[in-house]
């Protein structure tokens, strides 16, 4: 099956108790064809102002808020036409681009 | 991009291009009260960045790094030793160095101090003046001036250490920007948010130095830091072929 389906994109969880955001700008409009991991909506909280990156590809079929709208989190942010295979266990996080962490010295220890 | 953490007097948590990234390294340098991954990660520098090495680090201070409380470890001498430190630990010879706010401010000394380790610089959200100006810098808990405010939202962040914010604030107020000497050779970007307050004068800074000037419709000190046109003027800056023209 490769008719699209519809997925629904919820304002996820922005850490440091937060439960809700501003939108200050959408980067996209229906009708856009979006990549994963591109820039999607520019929000602003009570903390900071933060971008989310579209968490998998597809078309821009609606978004649910306006500018200046504040969006629960957990509450419908955007919705995608995606590929039916590509909507199969999508759940609305934000795709984490963790850096791998290591803790090494950049100098050897004095002692050595 | 890893994280890493460099030993010195005062430990500096810091993030490394990935290896075999070709290209002149951008250093990123984070505002007061925040840190590497919430002014740039967050914001989605980072990604508007990816085709470049980048490279940064948590200000002393700040984030992960060592958080001393004595203002004379937090001069714009000290904090840009760290930078020229981490410079030297990842064997970069040469960087184009983006600043936001405080950061900003270090951008410029960074290029003043050492001007043959920075090729291009963006200064944003920031201005020649005070940004310290009428703030009571022993009572920030109760201060009302503009910079009490972004003290007290930094302090009340998960992981803040509100002394060492503190004494960071006293040992840059102790050195007042200055517009002379400006960076020699050095051509510059400066952006802000078009009702950002801490960058009031920042057009007369860019006549002043030659410096292209650029603001953000609607945006203020806090929101502008996300602002897509920023990052991708930014983006073009720094990727322009030739040396942009200063003047």
């Amino acid at each position: 099956m490769t008719h699209p389906e519809e997925t629904t994109f919820h304002l996820p969880d922005l850490g440091e108790g937060l439960v809700e955001a501003t939108v200050l700008e959408w980067l996209v409009r229906p009708g856009d064809r979006v990549e994963r991991n591109g820039p999607l909506v520019e929000v602003e909280t009570t903390k900071s102002a933060a971008e989310i990156p579209s968490p998998h590809a597809g078309v821009v079929a609606r978004l649910h808020a306006e500018e200046g709208e504040t969006v629960a989190v957990g509450a419908p942010l955007v919705t995608f036409e995606v590929a039916a295979q590509d909507a199969a266990g999508i759940v609305g996080t934000v795709p984490t681009e963790e850096a791998p962490r290591r803790r090494v010295r950049l100098r050897p220890p004095e002692d050595e | 991009m890893t994280t890493d953490t460099l030993q010195a007097a005062v430990p500096l948590r810091y993030t490394a291009p990935d290896p075999g990234a070709e290209g002149v390294p951008v250093l990123l340098v984070h505002g007061f009260g925040s840190d590497f991954e919430l002014n740039w990660v967050r914001t989605g520098w980072t990604r508007a960045l990816a085709d470049l090495p980048v490279a940064g680090c948590d200000l002393r201070g700040h984030g992960g790094s060592g958080k001393p409380h004595d203002a004379a470890s937090y001069t714009p001498g000290a904090l840009v030793g760290d930078l020229v430190a981490l410079l030297d630990a990842l064997g970069t010879e040469q960087c184009d160095v983006v600043g936001y706010s405080l950061g900003a401010r270090l951008a410029w000394e960074l290029a003043l101090a050492h001007p043959a380790r920075v090729r291009r610089a963006v200064l944003a959200g920031f201005g020649p003046r005070d940004a310290f100006a009428g703030a009571d810098l022993d009572d920030l808990e109760s201060d009302d001036s503009a910079f009490g405010q972004v003290y007290r939202a930094a302090s009340r962040l998960p992981g803040a250490d509100p002394a060492a914010l503190a004494a960071c604030a006293r040992g840059q107020a102790a050195h007042p920007f200055r517009s002379a000497p400006a960076p020699e050779s050095v051509p510059m970007l400066l952006m802000a948010g078009e009702r950002d307050d801490l960058a009031t004068g920042m057009e007369d800074l860019a006549r002043e130095t030659g410096a292209a000037a650029l603001r953000a419709p609607g945006r203020d000190h806090r929101t502008a830091v996300a602002a897509q046109g920023l990052k991708k003027a930014a983006a073009e800056f720094l990727t322009a072929q030739a040396a942009v023209p200063r003047g």
